[in-house]
């Protein structure tokens, strides 16, 4: 028993001892720009990955010139036209003095758009990053990846199947 | 002389510590818990603070989780197969009767067949998710189908862990058990009916549908497993009490975590516990529900639990996000769903629960 009890805790020591340095996270690599100017604040917006496709996700980075002290503001995404989601902006979680979102995907191909409401020491601001290209997924149709994603929940149904077929009786 | 030979099996067994198949069954479930852990861990660590490997300790979790349960299973097997080799007498208690698997190469206790298959799924759909990571990048959706596949996989692990129990039912540690490994799978089910939100609903919310279908089905498979008054509240406080943990360990074990990795929280960090805010709060009151109306058909009480857990849903989301309440169609639409799945989940949960009274050895003297 001690025996055991001495294994598992070397093999926690272990699995805690080596996963803590091999938390070792991605840069935030920006291969493309776009500028957009949010009334008195310039904001360059940045993309790990180029040109975007849809469901592929990476970073995004909004950086405003001098840094983001100091001010706040909302990210609100459009697809053709219609608004699909808003969200403050918040700091990147791998890249603290820029806003950002994290290994984010835009869902849908299509024309997309960013407008940003920037409030800061110049007072508020609005701009907008217009006619942003998402091309179409990359990878197998999704009816394909979620069919063999559900093989699981089939097979389940099927042992149900059996199991049903022979138990038509109730027993105590 | 045979008389005195049975007496002396009796008192053998009677003088073990612990009961025959108690220990490989806990070591299942408890593989279960580590996967719920891990998952509850894992998706606050997203929401909260973010960076992510393949080494985060939720993941680790969520792969223990798996590997346990699915080595406990392999060994009881193999076990099996050798004492069938060698004609010893193999013990139905212990995950249910064995069924020849590749021929007859193994001889495997149906519950635990159930549950290593769980296991080995689950390296198939890490191998199917990493692939996808590498094609779509490292994003944190939890309802993308390798991740759906992952917890389908995991949920037919614990699948097996409540057959384990049900073979047990008429022992202290098998009624325990099935409460236990069906509260986890229902909680755990609250996560997978996410992947719900890529079916087409009209005014439906098909996660709320999904969710009052999948615990009322639950919840009425434990009562009627256990068959005996309790039992739905059995399954019902062991969800409440998961959920109650959960509520404040995630945030807790995300920050300490973070804190130890030296990464910060996110802005605006809403603090809501996320997995354990999936759960229907609600669901302690459908099982009190149940057990009130034993009387009345399954399709009834099934019902009326669909139509608690929709109804309440918006009104927990309120509660916990401030969140609006959404327009009169759509919840009145969703209710409706409730009902007519809730319906059929409770027909289905009963029939689920007695053919796992299947499971258990017949017994002769089963009358007295």
């Amino acid at each position: 028993m001690r025996k055991t009890l001495l294994a598992l805790a070397g093999t926690a020591a272990l699995l805690f001892g080596l996963t803590s340095p091999a938390l070792a996270f991605e840069p935030v690599n920006v291969v493309h720009t776009e500028k957009v100017q949010a009334g008195p604040y310039d904001l360059t917006i940045g993309f790990s990955t180029w040109p975007v496709k849809a469901m592929q996700s990476l970073d995004f980075t909004f950086a405003p010139e001098n840094g983001v002290d100091g001010k706040k503001g909302t990210l609100t995404l459009f697809r053709e036209g219609v608004e699909a989601d808003d969200s403050p902006l918040a700091r990147h979680p791998r890249k603290r003095e820029v806003w950002g979102l994290d290994i984010f995907a835009l869902p849908e191909q299509g024309s997309w758009s960013m407008k940003f409401d920037v409030d800061g020491p110049a007072g508020p601001g609005s701009g907008e990053l217009k006619n942003l290209q998402v091309m179409e997924q990359p990878g197998p149709p999704m009816g394909l990846s979620w069919a063999i994603s559900t093989i699981p929940l089939f097979g389940l149904i099927a042992l149900i199947v059996i199991a049903w077929r022979r138990t038509r009786t109730v027993v105590d | 002389m045979t008389t005195a030979d049975i007496t002396a099996a009796t008192s053998a067994s009677s003088a073990r510590t612990v009961p025959r198949g108690l220990v490989p069954a806990s070591v299942v479930l408890g593989g279960t818990l580590l996967s719920l852990i891990g998952l509850t861990w894992d998706i606050q660590w997203h929401s909260d603070v973010g960076p992510d490997t393949f080494f985060t300790m939720p993941h680790l979790f969520l792969y223990a989780g798996s590997a346990i349960s699915g080595l406990a299973s392999l060994a009881v097997v193999l076990l099996t197969t050798a004492n069938a080799k060698r004609d010893r007498e193999v013990d139905p208690l212990v995950g249910g009767r064995a069924v020849a698997v590749l021929g007859r190469t193994f001889a495997a206790p149906v519950g635990y067949l159930v549950s290593g298959t769980g296991a080995a799924l689950f390296l198939v759909y890490g191998l199917w998710d990493q692939w996808w990571h590498g094609l779509y990048g490292f994003d944190a959706v939890i309802d993308s189908p390798p991740h759906i596949g992952l917890l389908l996989s995991i949920s037919i692990t614990m699948v097996g862990a409540v057959m384990i129990f049900a073979v047990a039912r008429d022992r202290g540690w098998g009624v325990y058990g099935v409460a236990g490994a069906a509260g986890t799978l229902l909680a755990f089910s609250m996560v997978t009916v996410l992947g719900l939100r890529a079916l087409p609903g009209g005014p439906v919310n098909t996660v709320n549908a999904g969710s009052a279908f999948f615990s009322v089905m639950i919840l009425f498979m434990g009562a009627h497993v256990l068959n005996r008054r309790g039992g739905a509240l059995a399954v019902g406080v062991v969800v409440a009490v998961l959920q109650a943990v959960f509520w404040w360990f995630s945030p807790w074990a995300t920050e300490v975590y973070a804190d130890a990795t030296g990464l910060p929280l996110r802005d605006y960090v809403d603090g809501v516990p996320g997995l354990p805010n999936m759960i229907p709060m609600s669901l302690v009151l459908v099982a009190v529900v149940v057990e009130l109306l034993r009387g009345l058909p399954a399709w009834a009480t099934g019902a009326a639990g669909g139509v608690i857990i929709t109804a309440l849903a918006p009104v927990q989301r309120m509660i916990t996000y401030g969140a609006g309440f959404p327009n009169a169609e759509r919840y009145v639409a969703t209710v409706v769903a409730g009902a007519v799945f809730g319906a059929l989940a409770g027909m289905l949960g009963r029939r689920f629960g007695h053919m796992l009274r299947h499971l258990a050895p017949a017994k002769e003297d089963r009358h007295a």
